[in-house]
């Protein structure tokens, strides 16, 4: 019965090479027609019988009856075996070439019998067969013929009987086969929901009805098809395992492979339906055998070189295709028909299904990494379509699909080989890879391309952004589906249909069955009525832009002859378009931002202030509406647009930049308002108080940075200073720790205008710790602001860290003056120490400044108790306190400065020494108290420990 | 510290500037009938000064004693709870906030937090009723809604709270809250008041002060005492033996702005204006306030325009910052006041000049 298949003619070997998966159904559906007519049961199987119009139902049906049992077979063989036997059979199973002749002919005599360029001339069942200039011609389905031909196949075989494998291993693998097929027919039920819809009744839609099937029959343009059908053949490699064949070798080669698919896999599907299951069987196993050894010879050293070539290519750069146009120009559509086109079973998640992100992985993850495992061994083709979803539903998509490929690209560095992989991708995919990658096509589908949700895709994503097909194409389309239904129309009624619905070939069609219904005919002249439904459709905020600042041709204002035509038309055409799109704000941003960029002649800028001046309207009432929140007002935003079209609108093209300052503006701006604020909440109160942010910046920055930064500061040593520098230090540390304003080591260099370049030329440089001095940099002024040496800000940096130390240390109400006076005190004591003890003995010194200073203290906390402060019988408490312990802690940070001050350069070595000392001496009671070391505390220790 | 701070009067006995306000508000206090109170006037002319002055009257010193506290509070709105948080200074007599910052849920803040300050009512020492004290900075920038809340809160609770409200321009708030108010206005010091004060602080720091250099700073200062004393001390610190003829560092902003103004002098274009634009962007990015911005320009712009032209600029000035203030987006506002100056100028030069 095998050879009742009818071999096509030598063009169509061609095309069916071409699309080397389609071919099967072809020959799938031929394998159907039975010798006696069909049976009952098979009805059920196919329950929508063929149109003769559309093709679907040749891809539809091929799924469940014929590739279903042969790949899996395949697929577990090639498992067991080394990969290159596997293959081997897989190639060993095409049927032999001189079998196309004999085939052919009688294909020819079938066709003499019965051809018809229309299924409606045919009685009796019928097949469609398309020619590979998209020609389709309907042959007849006979009955007759076949088993004579079927026998002498048979015979053929039987006499070349050489078989490479033994009987009980293809007898093992027919009962596979019918094993599969059982599985495979308990789940019909649910393939034949994915089975394009084909049965033609009157209700449906024409756009269904009309859908194109191959791919010739697309509509969309023509680059845009090829690149997409490209970067799906670019999978072939890792998902098949197969190169892209072109030469005529492969094209023999593809058409014995489909034939002898087609012969293995017809029988034993088809025998489990029926009853007569022994005969078939027998029949397969001879035949197959007959085709194995015909093939051996020939093929082998063909096959192995494509495995070779096979491997060394893997998926495509870009692992995910990105298809975004306006609606109703056949993306969805051209998805589809491409993958099916290529041999994918089409999966498609759309906005009604849930895409939360937890759903969907677990989705995407089994389409994209599983095979299915009872239908067809056709890999899966994901297709998500609406992508750019409502509310950023579409996000969870674009996580896991982003989180995969990223996944693949570290896997791909680890894998030499990805086609090895992939040419078991049902292997890794069961194994449970630790990272899930990517091994099949994905194709997302959008409107809009620059939606956020879609950001991040976009970067790894191969973009195709669908244009308009020309308005003759899409002309033609129609009018050959009016002739189909009937429909009396006109070539000029369905240009300006097609251009009124900006090409959109669904509304276009919906429109004409509308009409059919209505049995009305086509009207140029009621297509602007209400006639034709006109798209809700909101465009991209650039396209909005760009008609604000852009003059409209001419041409349409000629059109209608009113005469005042050019201006109703420009507001009847942008005051939808703006209210559609509805983002007020954001448009008045854009414009602003673009407004002084175009050219617009205005000697006296009067144009400008008339701009600026609605501008600012539209600005009033938009703080207006937010304020009272009547957004009922927000009717006259569009009208300030459209009045600056009018005013300012020019017939070249504008260049359009999204609106950025103003959002730079407002994020620096909130910056720096943080910055202020949260400096302002550690200045002390009493201070702070005083101070709102608006009287600093406007006030105060400018004062206190100069005198913060005082050029009499010389960077020299302390003890050089002369009395009255000393005091202004003292005065300017004071004012920098009642501001809390420190320095801070920065990285980066220092801003241009308020640093000077001394202290950029060393790696390091000191700024301010709030940074203040931001407040005064404006781009393009250069202040006037003296910048203190590194060497003088690291002194700054350590006393004003010191004065810290000791202002936590003392009780608060100490008066800042008393504290100068003590530190003026210890300078002088500690120039004296300096000058009496040497290096050695610094300890001994040490201690007797120890008490002094005491004493000191112990006398202005005397003076603050006087005065009726609180806190002073805490300080003394403190004292004794700090008495008991000031040598450990004291020791320690000695060493930490020394280590920290001796890797700096060598000019400073003075200054080094000077900080040291001057905090040894001038702090008779430093400690560090330390949270969570309390044993220095509770240690009882006797005073003349320390002094050693 | 900062001269500026060091040397603010703490009480009200010692003042230089503003003394004749300060006797009659410890009048007021010592009478133990103090109404609210409502201080406005420019920046840096000793508002803030005089209200912790009236504090530390009223409360003794135990009204300096203040801690920061930083609390966010829930506030029931109906069907949603708002978070607000706000940064409050207390003592245990009063407590300062600025409701301003809250943005447009100023409203919750006054009808509930300080309501719920309000309520509570101290007891002091000897048994009798006291009353707390709610210094509300900044009231101009509360909103309308604000205002009208705040003015029965004002009533009701006025056995248990006094308000001292504190603005720059009384314009701003409502008449209902003014009304409830005593208002003192507090002048910006005058140029001989503000030499004075340089001239206390000079003594008391023991500097040699030459004679007209104090006068010079005032002249400078624009009638801002902080301003002056800031500068005062910014040359101190550059130069101490004062000359004459020294130089006063400017505000940076300021020059800025003249930069800009000079910028709009030379050319009338939208290029131009496109330029200037980014320019007011660094202004406001800053921080400093837009009103601000558009009074230093007009002044910056008058100084170097025609006579016959200054009545329209200040006009037109005017009127755009009236719209700055009922808009949003200040930089509209701005720029477009800089356009319409630019058309007026060129104008002017056009027929002038041919």
């Amino acid at each position: 019965m095998d050879a009742n298949m009818y071999i096509p003619l030598p063009e169509e070997l061609e095309w069916l090479e071409a699309n080397s998966h389609l071919h099967q159904d072809l020959e799938d559906y031929e394998d159907q027609e039975p010798p006696e007519p069909y049976p009952e049961e098979e009805e059920e199987q196919l329950p929508e019988p063929p149109s003769p119009l559309s093709q679907p139902q040749v891809n539809g049906q091929k799924r469940p009856l014929s590739d279903g049992p042969d790949a899996p077979d395949s697929g577990k063989r090639s498992k067991a075996d080394l990969p290159e036997t596997g293959a081997e059979e897989d190639w060993l199973r095409y049927s032999p070439p001189q079998d196309t002749d004999g085939d052919l002919e009688s294909m020819v005599v079938d066709e003499e019998r019965i051809v018809s360029r229309y299924a409606s001339e045919i009685d009796g069942d019928c097949i469609p067969v398309t020619g590979p200039g998209g020609d389709r011609v309907y042959l007849k389905i006979s009955a007759t013929g076949s088993d004579g031909r079927l026998k002498k196949l048979d015979l053929e075989g039987r006499t070349k009987g050489l078989i490479l494998e033994p009987i009980s291993v293809l007898m093992q693998r027919v009962e596979q086969d019918a094993f599969t097929k059982a599985l495979q027919a308990s789940s019909e039920l649910q393939n034949d929901a994915i089975l394009p819809e084909t049965q033609v009744v009157n209700e449906q839609l024409w756009v269904d009805k009309y859908a194109p099937n191959s791919f010739t029959e697309l509509l969309s343009d023509e680059q845009t098809n090829r690149e997409v059908l490209l970067w799906l053949k670019q999978w072939d490699s890792c998902v098949f395992g197969s190169e892209i064949r072109s030469t005529t070798e492969e094209v023999l080669s593809a058409l014995r492979r489909h034939s002898s698919i087609a012969q293995h896999q017809k029988p034993s599907g088809m025998s489990f339906l029926r009853k007569n299951k022994g005969q078939r069987f027998s029949d397969g196993n001879s035949r197959y055998s007959n085709n194995l050894d015909q093939e051996n010879g020939n093929l082998k050293g063909l096959q192995e070189l494509w495995n070779k070539k096979s491997r060394g290519t893997g998926p495509p750069e870009q692992k995910i295709l990105l298809l975004c146009g306006p609606p109703g120009l056949g993306k969805t559509t051209l998805a589809h028909v491409a993958a099916k086109h290529c041999g994918y079973r089409v999966v498609e998640i759309n906005a009604s299904d849930d895409r939360s992100s937890s759903t969907i992985e677990a989705k995407i993850l089994d389409v994209v990494q599983m095979n299915s495992v009872m239908a067809d061994s056709k890999p899966n083709c994901l297709v998500i379509d609406e992508i750019d979803g409502a509310l950023g539903d579409g996000k969870g998509a674009v996580e896991v699909i982003l989180k995969m490929v990223s996944a693949e690209r570290k896997a791909d560095n680890r894998k030499g080989n990805v086609a090895k992989v992939d040419e078991s991708g049902q292997i890794s995919s069961k194994k449970g890879h630790k990272t899930a990658s990517l091994s099949r096509p994905v194709i997302c589908i959008c409107n809009d391309l620059y939606a956020p949700a879609l950001r991040p895709l976009r970067q790894v994503a191969k973009v195709h952004i669908f244009v308009q097909p020309t308005v003759s194409r899409v002309v033609s389309r129609l009018k050959y589906i009016c002739n189909m239904e009937g429909l009396k129309t006109n070539s000029t009624a369905l240009t300006a249909l097609a251009e009124y619905t900006e090409c959109d070939i669904r509304s276009c069609l919906n429109t004409l069955q509308f009409l059919n219904m209505k049995n009305q005919t086509l009207n140029v002249f009621e297509i602007s009525s209400q006639v034709v439904g006109q798209k809700d459709m909101s465009r991209s905020i650039f396209d909005i832009w760009k008609e604000i600042f852009q003059k409209r041709k001419m041409k349409r204002a000629k059109r209608s002859d009113n005469c005042c035509s050019g201006m109703s038309n420009g507001f009847d055409f942008l005051h939808p378009l703006i209210s559609n799109r509805g983002d007020y704000d954001l448009i008045l941003d854009g414009i602003h931002e673009n407004i002084l960029q175009l050219h617009y002649h205005d000697p006296i800028m009067q144009k400008t202030v008339k701009c600026l001046n609605t501008i600012g309207i539209s600005d009033l009432v938009h703080q207006y509406v937010m304020r009272t929140q009547q957004m009922s007002l927000n009717v006259y935003q569009p009208l300030t647009a459209i009045s600056l079209h009018r005013l300012i609108a020019q017939v070249q093209k504008p260049i359009i930049e999204w609106p950025k300052s103003f959002m730079r503006y407002r994020t620096t701006f909130m910056e720096k308002m943080d910055i202020l604020r949260s400096w302002h909440n550690k200045i002390a109160p009493y201070i702070s108080r005083h101070l709102s942010t608006k009287s600093f910046v406007e006030d105060s920055v400018s004062p206190l940075l100069h005198i913060l930064s005082p050029p009499t500061l010389r960077p020299v040593a302390l003890h050089l200073l002369s009395e009255r520098e000393r005091n202004d230090l003292a005065q300017l540390i004071n004012a920098m720790v009642s501001y809390s304003i420190t320095y801070k080591n920065t990285k980066s260099d220092p801003l241009p205008g308020t640093q000077l370049h001394e202290a950029a030329s060393d790696g390091l440089s000191l700024s301010f710790d709030p940074p203040i001095a931001d407040f005064v940099t404006f781009k393009g002024f250069s202040l006037g602001h003296y910048a203190l040496g590194v060497a003088v800000k690291q002194l700054l940096m350590h006393e004003i860290e010191k004065k810290k130390i000791l202002q936590g240390s003392m009780s608060k109400t100490m008066h800042s003056t008393d504290g100068k006076r003590r530190e003026n005190w210890a300078m002088t004591m500690e120039e004296k120490s300096r000058a009496q003890s040497g290096n050695v003995s610094h300890a001994a010194g040490c201690a007797e400044n120890n008490i002094e200073a005491a004493k000191s203290k112990a006398s202005a906390s005397m003076v603050s108790l006087a005065s009726g402060s609180s806190g002073s019988a805490e300080a003394s408490v403190k004292l004794k306190s700090s008495r008991d312990m000031k040598k450990p802690p004291r020791g320690s940070t000695f060493f930490d400065r020394f280590k920290k001050l001796s890797s700096k350069g060598s000019q400073t070595t003075n200054l080094i020494q000077e900080p040291v000392t001057l905090e040894r001496d001038s702090r008779p009671l430093l400690f560090k108290f330390n949270e969570g070391f309390t044993n220095a505390v509770k240690r009882p220790v006797q005073i003349r420990e320390f002094l050693l | 510290m900062l001269w500026v701070d060091k040397y603010r009067p703490k009480t009200l006995d010692n003042l230089i500037v503003h003394n004749d306000v300060a006797q009659n508000l410890k009048k007021l206090v010592t009478e133990q009938d103090c109404p609210h109170l409502l201080f406005y006037g420019p920046p840096g002319s000793g508002k803030k000064t005089l209200i912790m002055a009236i504090l530390r009257q009223m409360f003794g010193p135990s009204a300096d004693k203040v801690k920061v506290e930083n609390k966010t509070w829930k506030i029931d709105a109906g069907t949603r709870t708002i978070d607000l948080e706000l940064t409050t200074l207390s003592s245990t007599h009063h407590m300062e906030l600025n409701p301003g910052d809250a943005g447009f849920q100023d409203r919750y803040i006054v009808q509930e937090i300080i309501k719920e300050m309000a309520k509570n009512r101290p007891i002091d020492t000897k048994g009798k009723k006291g009353f707390r004290v709610l210094v509300l900075n900044e009231v101009d920038r509360l909103s309308r809604e604000a205002q009208h809340s705040l003015r029965r809160t004002m009533e009701k609770y006025s056995a248990s709270c006094r308000l001292i409200l504190c603005c720059n321009s009384s314009s701003k708030v409502t008449e209902a809250v003014r009304s409830r108010c005593l208002n003192i206005r507090i002048n910006a010091p005058t140029e001989e008041q503000i030499t004075k004060v340089l001239e206390f602080i000079a003594k008391k720091e023991g500097l040699q002060l030459p004679s007209g250099f104090a006068t010079r700073i005032a002249e400078k200062s624009n009638r801002s005492l902080r301003r002056a004393i800031l500068s005062f001390e910014t040359c101190r610190v550059q130069q101490y033996p004062f000359t004459n003829n020294q130089a006063m560092p400017p505000m940076d902003w300021e020059e800025y702005v003249s930069e800009i103004a000079s910028d709009i002098m030379k050319e009338q274009s939208p290029k131009r204006l496109f330029q200037v634009r980014g320019k007011l962007y660094e202004l406001l990015i800053n921080c400093i306030p837009p009103e601000i911005i558009l009074k230093r320009l007009l002044l910056e712009l008058l100084k170097k325009l025609d006579a016959e032209l200054k009545h329209e600029v200040c006009h037109w000035a005017a009127y755009y910052e009236h719209r700055m203030r009922l808009g949003q987006k200040a930089i509209f506002h701005i720029e477009a006041f800089v356009a319409k100056f630019m058309s007026i100028y060129k104008a002017f030069l056009i027929a002038t000049f041919g």
